[in-house]
C-alpha cells in the first residue's frame, strides 16, 4: 500500500471508530449538563445493552439493526428508572461527589452482573452481512462500521431537533446553561434531570447496538469505554452534542494514527496525555465556545 | 510536638477537666474527647495482643485482619486528599502500584542492600517514592484543575502510568510483572504487627495533620477556596502537600501488598478496584472523618470476606448495591449516623 492509501484507510478507521465514543459522549454530557456528573456507569450501560442486542439475536432470532426500534425505548426507560430510583434523593444534595459515587456503584453492580449472567468470556453478534465489505478507491469500509457511523450521526440529528425544537429540550437546555433559574422558572429538576438520564441512556442503547455489530464485547470492557466517551467529551468540550460527536471523532483519529505510527500499546498512554493537556489548557475543548459556561453565567 | 498557634475553642458542653491539660496539646480537651481515646487506646491495645492468643497463621481472621489494616492505610490517604482537603482524587492505583513497584525493584535489583522482607529502610521509599511522583503530577494538574477536572486528570495520570508499568518491560517485568523470593516467607505474624503499626501511623498521621495549622488550611480550602486564598493561604502548596501525603500512605499501603502477595503487576497494584475500594471504604464510614476510614475498612473488609465464602463470584454485585444503597439513604456515612442519632436524642 502507499502512504497515500495508508492515511486515507486511517482517516476513514478513525470516523468509524470514532463515532461510536461519540455517541456515547453525547450521552455524558447531556447527564453532565442538567446533573453536573460524570455518569460513570455510561460505558457499562452500552455494553449491557449490547448483551441485550446479542440476546435479541441469538434467543429471538431478532436482526440487531431492528432491534434497536426495543432497544431504544427500553434504555430510555430504564434510564428515566435509574433516576428516580437512585438518583433522585442524591440530585438535590450540593455535594456531588454522592451522585458521582452511585455512578460507581452503579457501573460494579452492572459490570459484576453482566459477569454472572453472560461470564466473562468475549461474545460477539455475527450475522450475514458481518463479513460484508465496500473496497472504494483501494480503502477497505466494512458495512457494520459504516452502519455504525450512520446510526450515531442519525442519533446525533435526533437529540439535537429534540434539544432545539422541542419544549421539553428548551427546559433540558436551560438547565444546563442556568439550574437555579430554571427552578425558579418554574421547571421541575427531576423532571428535567430523568429526561437527560432516558436520552443518555437511550442513547447508550443505540451504541449498544453499534458496539455489539462491530466489536467482540466482554463486561470490563465498559469502563474503557466509559473512559474514551469522557475523553472524547473533553476534546470536543461540554454541553455541546456536535463537539461531543466529533471529539469522539478526533479520538478516533488519535487512536488510528498513534497505533500505526507509534505502537498498540502507547495508544492509552497518548490519549490519556492528550486529554490531560486539553483539560489543564482548553478547558472549553477544541469545538467549544471560548470560555463558554462559567463567563456565560457572569455576563447574565 | 510543637504548640502550632491553632487556639482551641473552648467546649462549653464538655468543659476541660484540670488534669487534662497536658493531655490537651493531642486533642484531648473535653470528658467526651478523653472517652474517644480511651476507647481508642483500648480497641488498639486489644488488637495488639491479637496475636498472642490466636493462631494467626492458621486462622482466616489473621489474614482479614491484615487485609482491612492495609485498607485503612490507604483509606486514610484518600481520606486525607478528599475527605479534609476537598479533591477528588482518582488515581490512587498509581500510587499504590508505584510503593509497590518500588518494593519490588529495589528487592530484586538490590539496590539498597539491605534485608528488603520488611525492611524500614525500603518500606519508607516505597512511601517517598510516590511522594515525587505526587508533586510531580500534582504541581501541574492541582494549579489548573478544580473539582471534576481534578479527578479526571489523575485517573487520566493513573492510566498512563499503567501504561507505562507495561511498556518498560525491561524495569517493570511488563505485563506479567516482578516475582519476589516467596521463599522468605516464615509467618503471618510480622504482617499483622506491622500492618496494624502502619495503619495506627496512618490514622495518627491524619489526625495530627488535621490538628495542626496545615490541616486548618485543609479545612479552609475544602469550604471555600476563594476565600480560603483570601485570607492568605497558600492554595497550590497546602493542596500539594496534602495530595503528596495521600500518595505517601498510598505508597506504604502498596509496599505492604507486594509483601503479601509477592508478586507486583499491573494487574494486581494497579488494578482500578485500588481507586474504588477507598473511595467505598472512606465514604461508607464518613467522609472527612478520623474514625470513618476505620470503620469503614472493617465493614468493606468483612463484607469482602463472607462475600467471597458464602456468595462466590457474585459478591461485587452486592458491593455495588451496597455503594447505591448507602450514598442514598446515608450520604454521611457511619459516621453521619452517628451524628444523625445523637441529634435526635438532644431533640427529644
Amino acid at each position: 500500500m502507499s502512504e497515500w492509501a495508508i492515511i486515507s484507510q486511517l482517516t476513514i478507521n478513525s470516523i468509524l471508530f470514532g463515532s461510536m465514543y461519540g455517541i456515547a459522549a453525547i450521552g455524558l454530557s447531556l447527564i453532565f449538563g442538567t446533573m453536573r456528573i460524570i455518569f460513570l456507569a455510561q460505558g457499562t450501560v452500552i455494553i449491557f445493552f449490547a448483551y441485550i442486542c446479542y440476546w435479541l439475536l441469538t434467543l429471538l432470532g431478532i436482526d440487531p439493526y431492528l432491534s434497536i426500534l426495543l432497544v431504544v425505548p427500553l434504555a430510555a426507560a430504564i434510564g428515566v428508572g435509574f433516576y428516580y430510583g437512585i438518583f433522585k434523593e442524591a440530585a438535590v444534595l450540593e455535594d456531588r461527589n454522592i451522585s458521582l459515587l452511585i455512578a460507581v456503584g452503579l457501573m460494579y453492580l452492572m459490570e459484576n452482573l453482566m459477569m454472572v449472567v453472560w461470564k466473562p468470556d468475549p461474545r460477539a453478534v455475527v450475522t450475514a452481512y458481518t463479513s460484508w465489505v465496500f473496497r472504494p478507491f483501494g480503502t477497505t469500509i466494512q458495512f457494520t462500521r459504516l452502519m455504525a457511523l450512520v446510526l450515531a450521526i442519525a442519533a446525533a440529528i435526533v437529540v439535537f431537533i429534540f434539544l432545539k425544537r422541542t419544549l421539553m429540550g428548551t427546559a433540558v437546555r436551560a438547565a444546563t446553561e442556568d439550574p437555579v433559574s430554571t427552578k425558579l422558572m418554574g421547571i421541575n429538576p427531576n423532571l428535567v434531570n430523568a429526561i437527560a438520564f432516558a436520552i443518555g441512556v437511550g442513547l447508550a442503547g443505540t451504541a449498544g447496538v453499534g458496539v455489539a455489530t462491530v466489536y467482540s464485547f466482554d463486561p470490563v470492557f465498559g469502563f474503557m469505554f466509559t473512559l474514551k466517551a469522557l475523553i472524547s467529551l473533553a476534546l470536543g468540550g461540554i454541553g455541546n452534542v456536535w463537539g461531543a460527536l466529533m471529539g469522539g471523532i478526533v479520538l478516533g483519529f488519535i487512536e488510528s494514527f498513534s497505533s500505526y505510527y507509534i505502537g498498540g500499546g502507547w495508544v492509552d498512554a497518548i490519549s490519556f496525555g492528550i486529554f490531560l493537556l486539553v483539560i489543564s489548557f482548553m478547558p472549553q475543548g477544541l469545538f467549544g465556545a471560548r470560555g463558554s459556561m462559567k463567563k456565560h453565567k457572569v455576563k447574565r | 510536638m510543637k504548640n502550632n498557634g491553632v487556639s482551641e475553642q473552648p467546649d462549653v458542653k464538655n468543659p476541660p477537666i484540670s488534669f487534662l491539660k497536658p493531655l490537651s496539646r493531642i486533642g484531648i480537651t473535653s470528658r467526651r474527647s478523653l472517652i474517644y481515646f480511651g476507647i481508642g487506646a483500648i480497641v488498639l491495645i486489644l488488637f495488639a495482643t491479637v496475636p498472642f492468643y490466636l493462631d494467626v497463621d492458621n486462622n482466616y481472621l489473621g489474614y482479614y485482619l491484615f487485609i482491612v489494616f492495609d485498607y485503612i492505610i490507604i483509606a486514610q490517604g484518600w481520606n486525607l486528599i478528599a475527605g479534609y482537603a476537598g479533591q477528588i482524587s482518582m488515581g490512587g492505583n498509581a500510587f499504590f502500584g508505584l510503593g509497590a513497584y518500588t518494593t519490588g525493584i529495589i528487592w530484586l535489583r538490590n539496590i539498597t542492600h539491605t534485608g528488603y522482607y520488611f525492611d524500614p529502610l525500603v518500606m519508607l521509599l516505597s512511601g517517598v517514592l510516590p511522594i515525587v511522583l505526587a508533586i510531580i503530577i500534582g504541581i501541574p494538574l492541582l494549579s489548573r484543575l478544580r473539582g471534576d477536572y481534578f479527578a479526571f486528570g489523575t485517573l487520566g495520570a493513573g492510566q498512563i502510568l499503567t501504561v507505562f508499568a507495561i511498556k518498560f518491560r525491561h524495569i517493570t517485568g511488563g505485563a506479567d510483572g516482578l516475582h519476589l523470593p516467596a521463599s522468605v516467607y516464615t509467618s503471618m505474624e510480622p504482617y499483622y504487627w506491622v500492618s496494624l503499626l502502619m495503619a495506627t501511623f496512618a490514622t495518627a498521621f491524619v489526625y495530627f495533620i488535621m490538628r495542626s495549622r496545615l490541616g486548618l488550611a485543609l479545612k479552609a480550602i475544602r469550604e471555600d477556596e476563594t476565600s480560603a486564598a483570601s485570607h492568605g493561604v497558600h492554595v497550590l502548596r497546602y493542596k500539594i502537600i496534602a495530595f503528596a501525603g495521600s500518595a505517601f500512605l498510598a505508597g506504604l499501603a502498596g509496599n505492604l501488598f507486594a509483601y503479601y502477595l509477592f508478586l507486583v503487576n499491573p494487574a494486581a497494584e494497579m488494578n482500578l478496584n485500588w481507586i474504588i475500594y477507598p473511595i467505598l471504604m472512606v465514604v461508607l464510614g464518613g467522609t472527612g472523618t478520623i474514625f470513618g476510614p476505620v470503620l469503614g475498612a472493617f465493614f468493606v473488609g468483612a463484607l469482602f470476606a463472607y462475600g467471597s465464602i458464602y456468595l462466590k463470584s457474585t459478591h461485587p454485585i452486592l458491593t455495588g448495591a451496597l455503594i447505591i444503597l448507602v450514598m442514598k439513604f446515608m450520604p454521611g456515612g457511619l459516621m453521619g449516623l452517628k451524628d444523625q442519632i445523637f441529634a435526635r436524642r438532644k431533640q427529644t
